[in-house]
């Protein structure tokens, strides 16, 4: 019986009758797939026919908040959407730090959204503590990212949770994102081309019903150690300064306070690492942006802006149309390496590509996000560029996975060169290459081995699993040998975990968390008895449930081949031996991560047996 | 009686409302901001007010991480 944590209400919505429907949270249902990422992944798979085009109607988007979104657990604010991307054609998790959007929904009195059909004309879905109901978004139409957001924060004033799309969105640009309260992206892969189709321009929320607590007494005594613990970590104030500076160290500090206004936090977050910047110099001087982080803004540097103030310039531009800008300029450098070939005319080529030039970039932006000229050719992304342009555009491709560019390794935005879980889960995650799920001690580079079996079990990874993962001190593989595969498996139920109860799984602040920790805190939130084993097992449903929500619609182990680019020179390294990555080991890799989720060895398809334990 | 003088420095806000959360659950017994003694505001900036019926527990700058909530004794000390 649920006591705490859940708002205790769906709202479904369908876009082409135009009507709205709250029903209640069914409890069982809450207890078996936790809430947040699992709930919002099973009534996106329960909603979903196999095969549907995903930028049809029936494509469904589901949107939720996990239970303990909207207490005061550090970093509790993430918010999630699922559904079937255009991109990779998969059924894909979206995930971003909820800023206020997810607070607030919870506060409207809602835990998930199911959102079908496509309305006539541009909508805005509104949620309030009255209920919900669909409003007309013409006046909005047409605006990007910005402008959206305040237009609406002008007109009905803050708080107000806004998860939008721009101009990219609008065309259904293939890779074009949403985004929430303007420093979140939602939906690498596609959501905002999803949005676009369903002209749902945006979803808006805002309420004051609160959140109870099931079990207060033993939920203040546990959170006043857990915040003690956070706040004599003694590099909170680093993370707090720097953000993810700290861990991308692409800007000097210098130069990051110098253009620092302000950080933004995500409600309940102690650590804060979104960004309000102000150009400090220069032609750009007093150009104001808000960012997930400042290190994003960095991005078009790594492809060449030698000024960074022109690189925050561009971003602006990039992310105010709605773009992914990881693939944008992944599929910009596919062109300009097809137009240096001649293999695309230079009659289509107004401006001429330069990857390091703002006033180049900000017209593709344009083109791409309006779909004009050229830009209607690369807006299908990778797929419609290689369809067009034949055989000859193939081998100048960069390295691709289920029909996108991973954006870290070898040739990628970020050179990351040691193959830790992070970089393995690009080719793993059913939704295309993201690193988010991979999340695991090799996110930081060279960590020695000894140091693993904490985080470990932290992460809730089983004891009896460890001799699998670390070679036992005893073995001739002792402190050389790890089984990223293996280890990737539990990165997939950690994070599961984490957007199942509503945590952020960044760095910065998962770190504090533990699989114990999680279980307790759920329990006494929801009044759902639980403890870390079983919340992994749940875990694993909701993980094991999103792949065969992929694997329904036909994903196979081919698209889960390993990119040939990866063992060109320079390529991947071992991420313990520092040696080049084999293509075969590489390979056992994916096998090992198969087989540690009792899945079949060779085409990755989840095993009856396997799917009978999971109750699925 | 009050029993500290709540201290704002405004332009470390972040906006996180963990201050709001605080105040709401010891005095609503629930989170529930919009009943709160202590909001934030969120414009191009953050910025923290407190209502007539705070009381000066200091409870908001117990959870506030950010150093943007100072409690000082009635006495004038820190």
């Amino acid at each position: 019986m649920i006591r705490g944590g859940f708002a205790g209400r769906v709202l479904r919505v369908d876009l082409t009758a135009g009507e709205v429907e709250t029903v209640p949270l069914e409890s069982a249902l809450a207890r078996d797939w936790i809430g947040g990422l699992g709930l919002t992944a099973k009534l996106a798979h329960d909603a979903m026919v196999p095969g549907n085009d995903p930028l049809s109607p029936e494509n469904p988007i589901a949107l939720g908040a996990g239970p303990l979104v909207g207490t005061n657990l550090p970093s509790s604010s993430r918010v999630f959407a699922v559904t079937k991307l255009p991109t990779s054609g998969t059924v894909g998790w979206c995930g971003g730090g909820g800023a206020s959007f997810g607070y607030l929904l919870k506060n409207a009195g809602y835990d998930h959204v199911l959102i079908e059909g496509r309305a006539d004309r541009p909508a805005r879905l509104e949620i309030t503590d009255d209920g919900a109901a669909l409003r007309d978004a013409s006046e909005l139409w047409g605006l990007g990212v910005d402008e959206t957001c305040e237009s609406l924060w002008r007109q009905f004033g803050r708080p107000l949770g806004v998860i939008c799309i721009g101009q990219a969105g609008e065309h259904q640009v293939r890779f074009s994102m949403a985004f929430i309260d303007r420093i979140s992206t939602l939906g690498r892969g596609g959501l905002g081309a999803v949005m676009g189709a369903k002209n749902l321009k945006a979803i808006t929320a805002r309420g004051t019903r609160g959140i109870e607590v099931a079990d207060r007494k033993r939920y203040r005594h546990s959170t006043r150690e857990f915040l003690r613990e956070i706040r004599e970590y003694p590099y909170l104030k680093e993370w707090q300064d720097l953000g993810m500076v700290k861990s991308f160290p692409i800007i000097s500090r210098e130069t990051y306070q110098g253009m620092k206004k302000r950080r933004i936090a995500c409600v309940s977050c102690p650590v804060g690492c979104k960004d309000l910047i102000e150009i400090p110099d220069g032609a750009l001087q007093g150009f104001v942006k808000h960012s997930s982080s400042v290190v994003n803004l960095y991005t078009p540097v790594l492809y060449g802006f030698e000024d960074y103030r022109e690189s925050i310039k561009c971003m602006a531009s990039i992310d105010s149309y709605g773009l992914d800008m990881f693939e944008f300029f992944g599929v910009m450098g596919f062109a300009k390496a097809l137009a240096d070939h001649g293999i695309i005319g230079s009659d289509l080529l107004d401006p001429e590509i330069a990857l390091d030039s703002l006033e180049s970039m900000e017209a593709w932006a344009r083109k791409v996000s309006h779909r004009e000229g050229l830009g209607e050719i690369l807006a299908e992304g990778f797929a419609g560029v290689l369809e067009e342009f034949g055989d000859a555009a193939a081998p100048l491709a960069p390295a691709l996975i289920k029909g996108m560019h991973p954006y870290a390794g070898p040739g990628s935005a970020l050179p990351w060169n040691l193959f830790g879980t992070m970089e393995l889960g690009q080719v793993l995650d059913p939704r295309g290459p993201h690193v988010g799920s991979g999340g695991s001690p090799t996110y930081f580079a060279k960590r020695p081995l000894e140091v693993f079996p904490r985080h470990l079990r932290r992460m809730g990874v089983p004891e009896e699993a460890f001799d699998r993962i670390l070679p036992p001190p005893d073995s001739d593989d002792a402190g050389r040998a790890l089984s990223v595969g293996r280890l990737l498996r539990y990165s997939h139920r950690w994070f599961s975990i984490l957007g199942s109860i509503g945590v952020c799984a960044r760095a910065g602040i998962n770190r504090f968390y533990d699989a114990s920790r999680c279980a307790e805190f759920y329990e006494m939130v929801t009044g759902i008895e639980t403890d870390p084993a079983e919340l992994g097992q749940r875990a694993d449903r909701v993980w094991t449930l999103l792949r065969m929500a992929s694997v329904r619609e036909g994903l196979g182990r081919e698209d889960e081949s390993l990119p040939e680019k990866w063992f060109e020179a320079p390529g991947f390294k071992n991420y313990t031996t520092e040696e080049p990555l084999r293509r075969e080991e590489a390979r056992g890799m994916i096998g090992d991560y198969y087989e540690e989720w009792g899945w079949d060895r060779s085409s990755g398809i989840p095993t009856p047996a396997r799917l009978g334990e999971l109750g699925l | 009686m009050a029993k500290y003088e709540i201290q704002i420095t405004r332009e470390r806000c972040t906006g996180c409302l963990r201050c709001a959360l605080a105040c709401s659950d010891l005095y609503a017994k629930r989170f529930e901001p919009a009943s709160s003694r202590v909001y934030v505001t969120s414009d191009s900036d953050c910025r923290v007010h407190l209502t007539d019926e705070c009381n000066g527990c200091g409870v908001c700058v117990d959870h506030c991480f950010y150093e943007v909530l100072h409690k000082i004794r009635k006495d004038g000390s820190a």
